[in-house]
This record gives structure tokens, sequence and C-alpha cells, in this order.
């Protein structure tokens, strides 16, 4: 047993705040020191999704999959789509988008869910946020290993543009850590938003290029450049062009518009978190 | 060396009343501020080497006042300043996940309570020798009983030693065998930690170990006093 007496601690204030402004910064700090505490807590969440099933994390890879067939046999019967790669830009859409929902949706509820553990420890609760967004980056990493027998089946090359599938799947969480941080304190005051986060991923798998690609909708003139302003185009067409063993080929506007607000997103959605996370956590 | 470990300056803290969008619209329009006070003027002052006892009825406000020191709840007014790093026991095996191993399980609770991976793989011979679970320990914890993931829960809470220990009602888990063990686990704890705040409904555990009392009614301190004049306080609330 040790004994503390002689290096005698200092009383220092409990919680203190630091100031909302540097968030953004603190955020990334918070989640480094607390490393050991975001893996165990990411563990927990990836062995829960995919516990007592026999083929186990395989359903990572099967279940964008199997729902990418389904879209994919839905959208031929629709109009007929020619290009054979069809089917892999919307299993990719799929993928990618699913990180962002998911991951959406997991930082929303990241408060609300995990009750009991903030009423029995204090640690900086950015963790609950991140390690839910965190879990859903794991996952879909392991779903994009079906990336490499796409590139078998469909004769690809392989090429150093792949790197840009892991990017494209970071930004998307990113996007989602952020926007997501902004929900979570909401949600404690009022349950209302998950509903309406939970309806906003839904809403937006059709507004994002999952079922379409950008360069569908660069040939349907004003309409759908208006819609390539969805900052999720960015990291689902990175991903898919990476495939394609090409840099993203988007209109220079879109593609730096997307990289602000993705920033932007991140920047208000840590202020915005540790200006209200205390507060909030009193409504639960 | 200044010897005070927790010192509490006028501690208030307010819960705001949970209500619809509605209620809160209208509220903010009327400049109406709806709320429970849960501690009002809470001030205190526990030295280092000090063994004090919160008492209070049903929703006085104890464990609250323990999540204030530990920084759960940020108070509406008032400071907490404390020396030394905190650890509140309470709702052992808070966060267990049912689809991981014991081993697991313990790695994770010990991060949560905020240790470092070095540390816990250092302790955790010791926190399964003393979790008496033998082989069960590699199996998943949906397989453990009830009493068998508290003693996890308590062997990895107990190879803390923190300055301050807050302790949250957790004595009292598993078959006697082990409630006797816990317990003088949880009184060498008290003993290791130089203060320690206790919240508990066992007056006899209050008169044994603690040097003070505090009672607490609605979120007010009654009296702070030595155990016996303060359970005689709590009982003559109840008379009231």
């Amino acid at each position: 047993m040790e004994e503390n007496a002689s290096t005698a601690p200092v009383l220092r204030r409990i919680g203190v705040k630091s100031n909302p402004l540097f968030a953004p910064i603190h955020t990334l700090t918070e989640i480094r020191t607390n490393r050991f505490l975001v893996r165990n807590l990411i563990r927990r969440e990836v062995r829960g999704q995919y516990r007592n099933a026999s083929l186990g994390y395989a359903w990572a890879v099967l279940e964008p999959a199997l729902l990418a067939s389904v879209y994919w046999f839905l959208f031929i019967m629709l109009s007929g789509n020619p290009d054979k790669m069809y089917a892999v830009w919307v299993l990719l859409g799929v993928i990618v988008w699913g990180c962002f929902s998911k991951s959406l949706n997991a930082a929303t509820n990241s408060l609300t869910n995990n009750v009991r553990t903030m009423h029995l420890v204090y640690f900086p609760r950015t963790i609950f946020p991140a390690s839910g967004v965190g879990a859903n980056l794991v996952v879909t990493l392991m779903s994009c290993l079906v990336i490499l027998p796409i590139i078998y089946i469909y004769d690809l090359e392989i090429t150093v543009h792949l790197i840009w599938v892991p990017i494209g799947v970071f930004m998307a969480g990113f996007m989602a850590l952020g926007f997501g941080m902004m929900m979570a304190p909401l949600n404690c005051v009022q349950r209302d938003i998950q509903h309406l986060i939970r309806f906003v991923t839904r809403a937006g798998f059709f507004v994002s290029p999952v079922m379409w690609t950008a360069e569908m909708a660069l040939e349907r003139g004003a309409w759908g450049e208006a819609a390539l302003w969805n900052p999720m185009v960015l990291p689902i067409t990175m991903v898919r062009h990476g495939v394609e063993g090409k840099l993203v080929d988007l209109p220079t506007s879109i593609v730096l518009s997307s990289i602000v607000s993705a920033i932007m997103i991140y920047i208000v959605g840590t202020i915005v978190f540790s200006k209200y996370e205390r507060g909030a956590v009193k409504y639960l | 060396m200044t010897d005070t470990s927790i010192q509490l300056d006028g501690i208030k803290l307010h819960f705001p009343k949970q209500r619809n969008i509605f209620g809160i619209l209208a509220d903010f329009f009327r400049k109406r501020v709806r709320r429970f006070t849960a501690l009002s003027d809470v001030s205190l002052e526990v030295k280092q080497g000090e063994v004090v006892g919160i008492i209070g009825r049903n929703g006085s406000g104890k464990s609250t006042l323990l999540r204030v020191i530990s920084g759960i709840y940020q108070p509406d007014e008032g400071a907490v300043l404390a020396a030394g790093d905190i650890t509140l026991l309470a709702g052992l095996g808070t966060g267990f996940s049912p689809h991981q191993t014991g081993r697991e399980n313990a790695l994770l609770f010990g991060s949560i309570l905020g240790h470092g991976e070095e540390e816990m793989l250092q302790k955790l011979d010791e926190i399964i020798d003393f979790s008496e679970l033998g082989t069960f320990i590699d199996e998943p914890l949906r397989t453990y009983s009830a009493g068998m993931k508290a003693r996890l829960g308590l062997a990895v809470a107990s190879a803390i030693r923190p300055n301050i220990l807050l302790i949250d009602e957790v004595l009292g888990v598993g078959d006697p065998n082990f409630r006797e063990k816990s317990k003088k686990k949880i009184l060498s704890m008290v003993e290791g930690a130089s203060t320690v705040v206790i919240v508990s409904h066992s007056f006899g555990l209050m008169t044994d170990v603690c040097d003070r009392v505090v009672l607490l009614d609605h979120g007010k301190i009654v009296t702070i006093g030595d155990p016996q004049a303060a359970i005689k306080a709590y009982y003559d609330l109840g008379e009231k």
C-alpha cells in the first residue's frame, strides 16, 4: 500500500471550464490522453454489434453488399442503367453513407446512452461521441475490405489512389462527429432530437450520392449541380474515384466548399458541445 | 502545508425541470426559470486523513453532493476544491459489456475509472485474484451471476489507491462471505486513502469509521458533528 503523504497534493479547483473557443483543439488532445479508454469503449461497441453471430465480423462486409444488391436490382429495373460499375458505386455509397449516418446517430445519442457511466465518474465527455464515431469507423474500415474482391472481379488496377478510401471514410466520420456533438447536448434536453436525426439520416440517403453518382448529377443540369453542394458528395466520390484509381474528380469549388464545411461543422460542434454539455447532463 | 483535502464553498446546484419544448419556449419568453434546488449553500471542509460520513433521507442530496465533489455536476454557484485524485465508488460494474470476458471487462471498467493501460495490466492479476472468479474470468460476462459481476466490479474499483475516496452505498454485494471480505477491503481502502467521504444508510458503519458526520436535508446541511450527534439529529428530523 502506497502512502501519498510525502508528496502532498495541492488544492485545486474541480470542474474548471476551459474556454469553449479552444474546444476544437482540446477535443483532439482529450481523445489522445484518454486513448486507452477510447480504445476500450470502441472495442465494447464493436464486440457488442457482432456478438453471437457465427459469421461475426463478416457481417460488416455482407450487410452493405446485400443492401447494395437490392438497390442495384431496383435501379436496373427502374432505369436500366448500362454502367457495369454501377453496382460497385452503390455499394461504396452505401458503405460511406452508412458510416456517416451510424456515426451521427451514435454521437447524437452518446450522452443519453451513457447516463450510468456519467453518473459514476468524470472524464472529458468528448470521449462519448468520439468513441461512438470511432466504433463506426472501425466497422466501416472492415466493410471496406469488400473492395479487394471488387478489384479482382472488375479487373481494376491497384493504385496509390486507394489511399483515398480510408481518407473519405474518415472525412464522413469527422463530419458526423462535429454534427453529432452539436446534437448530443440538445438530445439530453429533448429526445425529439434523436428522432429528428434518424429522419435526417434516412432522408439524407436520397439527397446524397448513394444511389446516384456525382457524374450522373452533373448530367442533369442546374438541379444536379445544386445537389453537389451537399458536403457528403466529396467523401463518397473520393472513395469511388479512389477505387477507380484516380484522384477525386469534382469541380474545385465543390471540393473546397466540402472541406471548409467539414471543418466548420467540427469547430461549431466541439464549441457547442463543450459549452452546453455540463448543463445538458443535469437533464439526464 | 495546508491540510485541507476537500473544500466546498457555498455550493448551490439546481436541476432543470424536465418539460416539453412548448414549456421551454413559454418559460423563455416569460423569463421564468423552473428548477429544482438539489443543494443550497453547502459549505464543508474536509481535512486530510479525515473520514466524513454523509447521512440524510432519500433525495436529500447525498449522492448529488458526491457527484459535485467528483466533478460530475458543475455547481451553479460556489466552488469545489480538492487536493489529489478523486475516485467515486458507486454503481460497481457500470459500463460492463455482457459480450466480453471478465478480463476484458476489468480493463474496460478500469479505464472508465481513469486508469492507464500499464497500471491496469500491472494490477490485473491482483484484481482477478481478489474477484475469486477463477476460470470464469475468461468467460463472457453474460454467463456471470449478479454477485460475480459485483465482485469483479469491486475488485477493479478497489485496486485503486486514490487520495480522496468517495463511497456511495457500495457495501453489501455478493454472498455473506464475500460481503465480509468486501467490507474489509473497503475499510482497508478507507485506511489507505488520505481522505474519505462516505454516503451510507448503515449507521453502524458510520459510527465505526467516521470522524465526523454531515446530516443533509433538502439539500442543506443541518448539522456537522460527531457521528452519534448527527445520527440523533437524523432521528429528530424524522419526528418533526
